[in-house]
């Protein structure tokens, strides 16, 4: 192999990435299989006759063994089809598109609201030195993070529906139709959503910026006379960002989950609530179809990540330890 | 050994403290039944004489409450002892073993780990239907993987050190090694790191319990008060704020707790997430 060292390690994450994508499938595919008494008994209950039940089996391919049954499933995702919902009869692959752009959207906003406020603040916080400022910081922070995210909505909507305080509490306006409307209805999820992933970074990129900024380079800069500003943009910010750039991967993961309870709470018809409603109603190729999906993005963010640590850091490209 | 916290550490201390006495004493506190219904009005305003108010079949909400309270806590607490005790097990063996054991426990613990984790809890929920033991086995496997990745970090650095290596040596088994030289290295780190699975384990539990997939009724947790005050949000807010700050103000406790125990024993490497 004549791979460099930026090739090869692409190319080990890309085989990892691939190789927990195909365990996810197993998982995904088996939690589903696995349901007790089997679909069948389950859509049409215990005293359906065994005739109806096999029936029902045969149409959806359910008699077969397994490992056929899986390797069929896979096939058919691999060509983009993930199958049928066993409730409404709509392709599941239909649904993702239609819903796609809600939840993408909620993702997108409290995204951007993390970084946007996050990042400032963690950068206030490292280079701040008093004990006061400390203390009130580690409060704020530690009730940002233990707060779960269906209170913290719950409460928003009770004071903004309570107090007129001109946000929509619920219902979905799409982007096209009127964007001053959408953005409207996204501002209290999103912020929902945001606040567990500002309080992550500060707490990451607070220690972060004050270990690098006490490293003998800045002072060497700023000793240099270099302006403060640039100094923080160009040579603090760069060696604190793979620490940040880790918990965002991982706020991520956690925004799929809190989707389900800000898309359920501020009634958003995203993927989120598609999932929920397959649980509730049993259907079980919505699940499947829909949490593969998820789970699929989540592994590429990750590896995302992975990959801007090493365009942001050379020794990572260059195979040295982290 | 004495608690050597700052003084946000302490309070939360005193704190968690006071909310495990309700929920160990919950059902010998004179409040009334947690599950008769009509001993009230409905949906009563907190009040002199319900100090929390009262529900929407005219229960008292301060019983169910302290039971919401109770529920929450045993179950994260029964699920964490599963976490620690799957966790810490795999955590040496792989740390111990090198080769294929260590390879298999590692990448199982990376593939759950690559899974959103209320998204994992759903998907369990499909499986075991909604309730207590769908909600623990979640908590479980979400946590898990986080625990024997900390549990096998701190036990590498152990196994190749010389009392371990003189204990081999000595002709003592894998079983005695891990047990009497390794774990007790170890035991801190765990101990950290099942103090945040708690504040997981509450959320997760909380979480599938507001979505209607955790706890049943007449059954209460914290979680499952506020998804049956929800719907009366509008004109019965009590019923859902006050289990809801109850939640935040308990699982901020064991967070800061956990916090002053990680500065105590001087663990490092120990994660949260969420």
């Amino acid at each position: 192999m004549t791979l460099t060292g930026g090739a090869r390690y692409f190319a080990g994450r890309l085989a990892t990435g691939a190789a927990t994508l195909l365990a996810i499938s197993v998982l995904v595919f088996s939690a589903v299989h696995l349901v007790p008494g089997g679909y069948a008994e389950v859509v049409l209950g215990p005293t359906s006759s065994p005739e109806v039940r096999a029936a029902l089996r045969a149409e959806f391919g359910l008699d077969r063994p397994l490992p056929v049954q899986y390797l069929e499933w896979l096939r058919h995702v691999a060509t983009g089809d993930l199958g049928v919902s066993m409730g409404t009869g709509e392709p599941v692959s239909d649904q993702l598109i239609r819903r796609l752009p809600v939840t993408a959207e909620l993702a997108g906003l409290a995204l951007s609201l993390t970084v946007l406020v996050g990042v400032p603040l963690a950068v206030l916080a490292g280079l701040s030195r008093g004990r006061f400022g400390r203390g009130l910081s580690r409060l704020a922070g530690s009730t940002a993070m233990s707060i779960p995210d269906f209170v913290l909505g719950s409460l928003l909507v009770f004071l903004f529906s309570r107090f007129a305080l001109g946000l929509p509490v619920g219902g979905h306006v799409p982007l096209a139709e009127d964007p001053v409307a959408n953005l409207r209805a996204m501002a209290l999820p999103a912020l929902t959503l945001s606040v567990f992933g500002i309080a992550l970074v500060v707490r990451t990129g607070r220690d972060a910026v004050a270990a690098v900024f006490n490293a003998p380079h800045i002072t060497t800069a700023l000793a240099r006379g270099e302006r403060m500003a640039h100094v923080i943009r160009h040579h603090v910010l760069r060696n604190a960002a793979i620490p940040v750039i880790t918990v965002l991967a991982t706020y991520v993961g956690y925004l799929m989950g809190g989707a389900v309870i800000v898309e359920n709470l501020f009634s958003l018809p995203g993927l989120a609530q598609a999932v929920l409603n397959g649980i509730r109603g049993r259907d079980y190729a919505t699940v499947q179809g829909l949490v593969l999906v998820a789970s699929a993005a989540f592994i590429m963010i990750n590896m995302l990540a992975d990959i801007t640590y090493a365009v942001v850091d050379p020794r990572v490209r260059e195979g040295h330890r982290r | 050994m004495p608690f050597h916290g700052d003084l946000l550490s302490r309070v939360s201390l005193v704190v968690l403290l006071g909310l495990l006495a309700v929920a160990v004493l919950g059902p010998w506190l004179p409040l009334g039944d947690p599950a008769a219904v009509n001993v009230g009005p409905r949906l009563a305003a907190p009040s002199g004489e319900w100090w929390t108010g009262t529900d929407s079949l005219g229960r008292s909400v301060l019983p169910r409450l302290v039971e919401g309270i109770r529920t929450t806590f045993l179950l994260a607490g029964v699920a964490v002892m599963g976490t620690v005790a799957l966790g810490v097990a795999l955590g040496m063996l792989a740390a111990y073993y090198r080769g294929p054991i260590a390879e298999l426990i590692i990448r199982g613990a990376d593939v759950l780990f690559a899974f959103p984790s209320l998204l994992l809890a759903i998907l369990l929920v499909a499986i075991t239907g909604p309730g207590a033991p769908g909600a623990v086995i979640s908590i479980v496997l979400i946590c898990s993987p986080l625990m024997v990745r900390v549990v096998r970090a701190a036990s590498l650095s152990v196994v190749g050190r010389d009392f371990v290596v003189a204990a081999r040596v000595g002709g003592a088994g894998p079983v005695r090694i891990l047990l009497v030289h390794v774990l007790p290295n170890v035991a801190g780190t765990a101990v950290v790191q099942a103090t945040y699975a708690l504040s997981v384990g509450m959320l997760i539990e909380s979480g599938l319990s507001f979505l209607g997939l955790g706890l049943q009724p007449p059954n209460a947790s914290l979680g499952s008060l506020v998804h049956e005050g929800a719907v009366y949000l509008p004109i019965a807010p009590w019923l859902v704020l006050i289990p809801g700050a109850l939640l935040a103000l308990a699982i901020m406790a064991v967070n800061l707790v956990g916090d002053g125990l990680r500065d105590a024993l001087d663990v490092r490497g120990v994660e949260v997430r969420r």
